[in-house]
């Protein structure tokens, strides 16, 4: 019994180039036996030096303890704090264009969903885990064939063009805190942990408000070409939004 | 849906700008006397740049997610008309830069500004402007053929880009066109399209008369008491319904009979209601 190593793909949105691309994920499964950690981060594509800040925050999920079980308003704003530094040392400041220098000043944005799961079952065979998700980027559990949890969103028409976002510059943080979405849960072995950005996790509530069971279509990619495919379809049907897109699945056997 | 094309680099979309420079711009504006309409339009046509500008930046680099076009129009003496490219190495005909090469040829003026200092005091510091458009204003006022250039030149980018996002043509004046009623050619631009829908036409009015600033009316009552602000209204598409959801996340009140024409206030939402990309709207203000 365990969880299977993350499975990733990830596409920049169509257009851009693939070092564009502004979400970030990253996951951590220690050896040890402690708790996996997994986030998707969505920089967001209006504000400067988004990449770079999805990167710093997906980065400090998996490599920072954050206790998501006590986690306040003072915790969250100390645990952003060393990744804010980093952004603002990243930032190239003398050379910003006119056009950068309000947006940069005002600090990057970005969705963040962080997900941590035991690695060791607990007392009733299960994988306890915790969630902590701020804007549109979702957690999906699918138990024999349903959707058995849906964080933060769980309808599609919950997905609009302002989520709630983290910004590199604290002060413009204010009531953060009241935007931060938190769940804790159990897998079981046999259960698929998705979690998804915005743009497909829409997709994937809307295909199930239709009747669908659109987590066996994420199931079937065996390669980035087969990914790639299937979402620039979807894309030019208009099924799907064209943004940047992330999924991982992880499997609990 | 019409309305809802995907704005990427790949596929970006067009505002087309249309600046009133004739003689009646030197005319005071009836809320603030010591500015001129043509003081007021060159502002707008220059912060709207900025806006887009700004919006298209990532910091260091720039998104080319839409294409540009200045147009200004005004007569000779002897009343012929005179419509210029104001964009550096366009031409009325192909009046289109993309935004990364508009960032280029801007001026950029550093002005003192007064801002606050986030402890309820001012503070003043040095912030850059970008300048494209001075304020200039002769004669008459070819509004007919500007509309007849612009529909020229958007139903030829329309043609090269039949899957955009159709295009936006925004037009700045006081409205007293010279050379006959400008409903017709400014329906003319509306009947273009892409495959998303028909082109869009705004107008930006610029009035010495008095009347209450107004955003996106409704309907004719709601409209200001100026002369010309009926031809001026009915000259102004409805905005889309995708327009309206982003209008509402600038806590722009509208609805689905709001049409795109501003009286007196500032237009710059006209070029924020198309979705690029995730804001940051809901935490920045």
């Amino acid at each position: 019994m365990g969880l299977r190593p993350s499975r990733i793909f990830e596409t920049a949105k169509a257009g851009n180039r693939p070092g564009e691309c502004e979400d970030a994920c990253r996951d951590s499964y220690p050896y040890n036996g402690g708790s996996a950690r997994i986030a998707v981060c969505d920089g967001a594509s209006e504000s400067a030096f988004a990449r770079e800040w999805a990167e710093i925050l997906a980065e400090a999920f998996v490599r920072s303890p954050l206790d998501l079980s006590s986690l306040d308003d003072a915790s969250l704003a100390m645990w952003l704090s060393p990744g804010q530094e980093k952004w603002d040392r990243a930032v190239p400041w003398e050379r910003i264009p006119w056009h950068g220098e309000a947006k940069t000043g005002a600090g990057a944005m970005a969705a963040l969903l962080g997900l941590e799961i035991d690695q060791t079952t607990n007392e009733a065979g299960a994988f306890s885990w915790r969630a902590l998700a701020v804007g549109d980027c979702c957690l999906f559990v699918i138990r024999n064939g349903t959707l058995a949890v849906s964080f933060p969103m769980d309808s599609a028409a919950q997905f609009n063009n302002t989520p709630s976002l983290i910004c590199s510059n604290q002060a413009n943080n204010a009531g953060l805190w009241q935007r931060v979405h938190r769940l804790q849960g159990e897998c079981l072995p046999g259960d698929l942990v998705i979690l998804a950005s915005d743009a497909l996790a829409c997709w994937l509530l809307q295909e199930r408000e239709s009747g669908g069971k659109p987590w066996e279509t994420l199931l079937e990619f065996h390669s980035n070409r087969e990914w790639d495919d299937w979402l620039q379809a979807r894309r030019s049907e208009r099924a799907m939004r064209n943004d940047d897109t992330t999924l991982i699945i992880v499997k609990v056997e | 849906m019409p309305y809802t094309a995907d704005i990427s680099r790949a596929n970006p979309a067009c505002f087309l700008f249309l600046i009133d420079q004739s003689g009646s711009m030197t005319q005071a504006l009836a809320a603030q006397p010591g500015l001129r309409k043509m003081d007021q339009a060159a502002d707008a046509i220059n912060r709207i740049l900025d806006t887009i500008s700004q919006r298209c930046s990532q910091g260091m680099d720039i998104r080319d997610y839409f294409h540009i076009g200045v147009l200004g129009y005004s007569t000779n003496a002897t009343g012929g008309p005179i419509v210029t490219s104001i964009l550096p190495g366009t031409t009325p005909d192909q009046p289109f830069l993309p935004i990364s090469q508009v960032v280029d040829v801007a001026e950029v003026e550093e002005r003192q500004v007064r801002e606050s200092d986030g402890a309820g005091g001012l503070v003043e510091v040095a912030r850059r402007f970008p300048i494209w458009l001075r304020p200039h204003a002769e004669y008459g006022t070819p509004m007919c053929q500007a509309l007849e250039v612009a529909a020229q030149a958007v139903g030829e980018w329309a043609g090269q880009h039949p899957d955009s996002f159709p295009p936006i043509v925004i037009n700045v004046s006081d409205g007293a066109a010279s050379d006959g009623n400008p409903e017709g050619p400014a329906q003319g631009i509306a009947n273009l399209q892409t495959s998303d829908g028909n082109a869009l036409m705004f107008n930006i009015h610029l009035s010495d008369s008095g009347g209450m600033p107004t955003l996106y009316p409704d309907s004719e009552e709601r409209l200001p008491p100026d002369e010309y602000a009926l031809t001026m209204f009915r000259m102004s598409s409805p905005l889309p319904e995708s327009s309206r959801s982003q209008a509402a996340s600038l806590d722009l009140s509208v609805n689905e009979n709001s049409r795109g024409y501003v009286f007196n206030a500032d237009g710059t939402a006209l070029v924020q209601f198309l979705d690029i990309g995730t804001r940051a709207a809901s935490n920045l203000q």
